[in-house]
């Protein structure tokens, strides 16, 4: 033939034949762009999904009831929810594993068991608050919950299963962004600063039950349980790596800090307008009071419409992502992809919580902040579970290497895990005996 | 049969019947056999781990192990190339069914006597697994157990490094390169990055093509360089240079230059084009034929050409031996039912829809599927033809995002 490969032309071979053959070629840099510029990484999200229902519900009661004498709490809450949620993140980054995948191959059955039911009461909790989040939001709209409610269920699970949840999962997270408003309404309800600032850096500890009961759900609703697994698997599917793995510690900072300081401003915004008023925080109306300096007689739409979105948000990502961790333990088929015959257990655990959620939340007569107080609570007593696994686990150097707990990172983490502990035994202790602090 | 979890920590006896050690894990040799037997134990004595090995034994029954003689060697335990410590590498770790085409969590591995031989038969992966390691035995069921056979077992997801399984090389590329790089996507990288590197080249860059963009670099990128471009050198060029963009710039000049010729130059070629542009789209695998040709001749040469692109559905015609002048095209199909004879001048459209290789991606996309097409030309200013954009890479394109990853985020 004489023209035997001639007509598989490729422009490779057209280049061959003007004779550049041989010759050491370097890569023209492509002009690349950056779709996918965000400030916003995983350690920014999750830090802040933690002021969720809950969250709000416990911080602005943290303002009405006591003040400004909980700010003190901040500072040493925003170290260890930075170090926790660091060394999940720095295993998720070094063994590109989730932390319940990681539990169950180090661990095995017995204690994944432990760690994987604290996780699925914790979750179960929080997805109940969740619920009644957006029992209470609805309420100052005029809408009764046992008609908020199960809509709210159905579209979630259908949203979820269809696999359309991401789409609006974005337009939650737009509307909780309301809650920013507490950082101006903080300043317009001018605060005495001085106070404020001496409270922030002076700790004081009263052993009352109601004191235990608070300090405890703050602690749970800032570090819970679901945060160190989210942050795992965000890392994990984000690709992220050992070698890229500064950027990451850095957000996961960044992350803790701002949750915190936005937590500050929604205590100093509530202790200003309701605690020197003498108010306290019993409905989602009276915590929507703390926004009055900033929207006036629409503060309670205003706060209606952000508590909807971050509890519409996390009560769809929470019974999924709690699905995911049990079903990745115990091996079972997971995938939103998959129905009921092909993973049962997984759309099992799914529906279940959300019907759960949305069950306890129709209640009638239900005390909507006592019950978000109490979900919060419930976290915190099973934090020191998963907190003990995550120690243990990034101190393994046949998982870590060189990547381990340093020393002082060890101790503080440690005094993270038993300060958590021993509050919540102490808040057990007071709870079954009463006579114990008086 | 025996379970492992039923034998983990039972006595060690010697021949009186006195315990001497406690069973801590069951060394397995991997090799050619389907169910690879058990090499030996290691037994745990006073917090010191030794190792027995298995011509010391003479009895392996859900109630212990008993020894064969009284001499009781404390050799330190060490472990050797190739084996597996069931407990250690095995159990609780996730394993590729090549049968069932999923991962799945080991729960309890089943051993099996056969000719005075313990092998390996198969992991359970079954909820009676679990609770079998779970509760008491009284309340333990017969509930059915769902088990995996080891011959089946395509891939070992274990961090002992010199743990791979020799005999499942072969397993994995008895599946589909697209569900390869599914399974491969449910692991940590490192052992996606493992998976992909006991495929041969083919399969391997097959299966790297099915993936996202990003893991595609990150595994080439771990790989060693010379494994890694040979991959490259059987992945299309379009893809190839997709990769190589994504790549920290010294990496990626490192690798193409390792690349052999002819593959080196087709994706040099494409390196310069953005990501989102016809150019960057574009694969430089097509068929061009003279248009002085007679139909039958250009048949004759399609059989005789020593490597055929993947896309041959459309022979693109240009207007001398040796020139990239496009000026029609011709569908295979129509080649095929016109006269031999025929030259090809009559049987070519030469209305043809062609994209500039600085066109948006997502309009050349838009002109695929508007006009039905299976590949569109991408022509210079000069009127020739440097490469085809196809049916494929558009619909990647026209997707919604959503469908594309179906997996669901956590967050973000």
């Amino acid at each position: 033939m004489a023209h035997e490969r001639t007509n598989v032309r490729t422009a490779g071979t057209r280049l061959l034949r003007r004779g550049a053959q041989g010759m050491r070629r370097t890569v023209a840099r492509r002009p690349r762009v950056f779709v996918y510029l965000s400030i916003l990484g995983p350690g920014v999200i999750t830090a802040s999904a933690g002021n969720d229902a809950g969250g709000i519900a416990t911080f602005a009661s943290v303002g009405a009831d006591h003040g400004y004498k909980l700010l003190w709490l901040l500072i040493p809450l925003t170290v260890s929810l930075g170090i926790v949620q660091e060394m999940c993140a720095r295993m998720g980054a070094v063994t590109g594993k989730g932390l319940s995948d990681l539990i169950r191959e180090r661990f095995g059955v017995r204690w994944t068991v432990l760690v994987m039911l604290a996780l699925l009461i914790a979750n179960g909790g929080v997805t109940v608050s969740e619920f009644v989040g957006v029992a209470a939001a609805m309420e100052l709209f005029g809408v009764a919950p046992y008609i908020s409610v199960p809509i709210a269920a159905i579209a979630i699970w259908w949203l979820v299963v269809k696999g359309s949840y991401q789409r609006v999962e974005r337009v939650f997270l737009i509307m909780s962004l309301v809650f920013l408003g507490y950082i101006v309404s903080a300043f317009l309800a001018h605060p005495q600063w001085g106070t404020v600032l001496r409270e922030t850096v002076r700790p004081n500890l009263e052993l009352t039950p109601a004191y235990l009961f608070t300090l405890v759900a703050v602690i749970g609703t800032t570090i819970s349980p679901y945060m160190q697994v989210f942050i795992q698997s965000s890392v994990v599917e984000k690709g992220i790596r050992a070698e890229n793995y500064s950027f990451t510690r850095a957000d996961v900072w960044i992350g803790a800090v701002f949750s915190n300081a936005v937590v500050f401003f929604i205590v100093v915004a509530t202790a200003a307008t309701l605690y020197s008023h003498g108010e306290h925080v019993d409905t989602a109306a009276e915590a929507a009071h703390a926004l009055r300096p900033l929207a006036g007689p629409y503060a309670a739409m205003l706060f209606a419409f952000g508590l909807l979105g971050a509890s519409l948000l996390a009560a769809g990502v929470l019974p999924l992502a709690t699905a995911y961790s049990i079903s990745e333990a115990f091996g079972f088929e997971k995938g939103v992809s998959s129905n009921f015959r092909e993973a049962p257990i997984f759309l099992g655990i799914f529906t279940f919580l959300v019907a759960l959620g949305a069950l306890i939340a129709m209640i009638p007569g239900l005390p909507l902040i006592r019950v978000l107080l109490v979900t919060q609570v419930i976290n915190g007593l099973l934090l020191p579970v998963v907190l003990i696994a995550v120690l243990r686990l990034v101190n393994d150097r046949e998982l870590m290497g060189a990547r381990v707990n340093g020393l002082i990172y060890n101790l503080a983490a440690w005094l993270t895990t038993i300060s958590v502990s021993a509050l919540s035994l102490l808040l057990i202790l007071g709870t079954l005996f009463p006579k114990l602090f008086s | 049969m025996l379970y492992l979890s039923l034998v983990l920590g039972r006595p060690i006896l010697d021949l009186e019947g006195e315990r001497v050690a406690t069973l801590k894990d069951v060394i397995v040799r991997l090799g050619e056999d389907d169910h690879p037997p058990v090499a030996g134990f290691v037994a745990r004595y006073r917090r010191r781990d030794f190792f027995l090995p298995r011509w010391r034994i003479s009895q392996f029954r859900e109630d212990g192990v008993r020894l064969n003689s009284d001499i009781l060697d404390l050799r330190p335990f060490m472990r050797r190339d190739g084996e597996v410590l069931l407990a250690r590498d095995v159990l609780d770790k996730q394993l590729i069914d090549v049968d069932g085409k999923r991962v799945v969590r080991v729960n309890d591995v089943q051993i099996i006597e056969a000719a005075n031989e313990w092998h390996v038969i198969g992991a359970d992966v079954s909820l009676s697994g679990l609770w079998r390691r779970l509760a008491p035995s009284i309340l333990r069921t017969g509930r059915p157990v769902e088990v995996i056979d080891w011959a089946d077992v395509g891939y070992l997801a274990t961090d002992a490094a010199t743990v791979q399984l020799k005999s499942s090389r072969g397993k994995l590329a008895r599946l589909h390169p697209v569900e390869i790089a599914r399974l491969a996507e449910a692991f940590s990288y490192q052992h996606g990055t493992q998976i992909v590197e006991s495929l041969d080249d083919e399969t391997a860059a097959e299966t790297l093509e099915e993936m996202a963009a990003e893991r595609q670099a990150q595994i080439l990128g771990d790989m060693d360089e010379e494994r890694a471009a040979d991959i490259l050198e059987h992945m299309s060029p379009d893809e190839a240079a997709d990769v190589l963009g994504d790549l920290p710039e010294e990496k990626a000049e490192d690798l193409l230059n390792r690349m052999e010729d002819d593959e080196q130059l087709e994706v040099a070629e494409l390196l310069p084009y953005a990501d989102d542009t016809a150019g960057g789209l574009m694969t430089t695998e097509f068929v061009t034929l003279p248009r002085d040709l007679s139909v039958g001749e250009a048949l004759a040469r399609l059989r005789e050409m020593a490597q055929t692109p993947n896309m041959i559905y459309y022979l693109y015609v240009v207007s001398g031996e040796n020139s990239w002048n496009l000026t029609g095209v011709i569908a295979l199909r129509s080649l095929i039912l016109s006269d031999p004879s025929a030259p090809l001048e009559r049987v070519m459209r030469s209305d043809l829809q062609v994209a500039h290789p600085d066109d948006r991606a997502a309009d050349v996309a838009q002109k695929i599927a508007e006009y039905n097409l299976l590949a569109l030309p991408v022509v210079d200013d000069a009127g020739e033809i440097l490469g085809i954009v196809t049916v494929d890479d558009a619909i990647e394109i026209l997707l919604p995002k959503d469908w594309r990853n179906r997996l669901p985020r956590l967050l973000g």
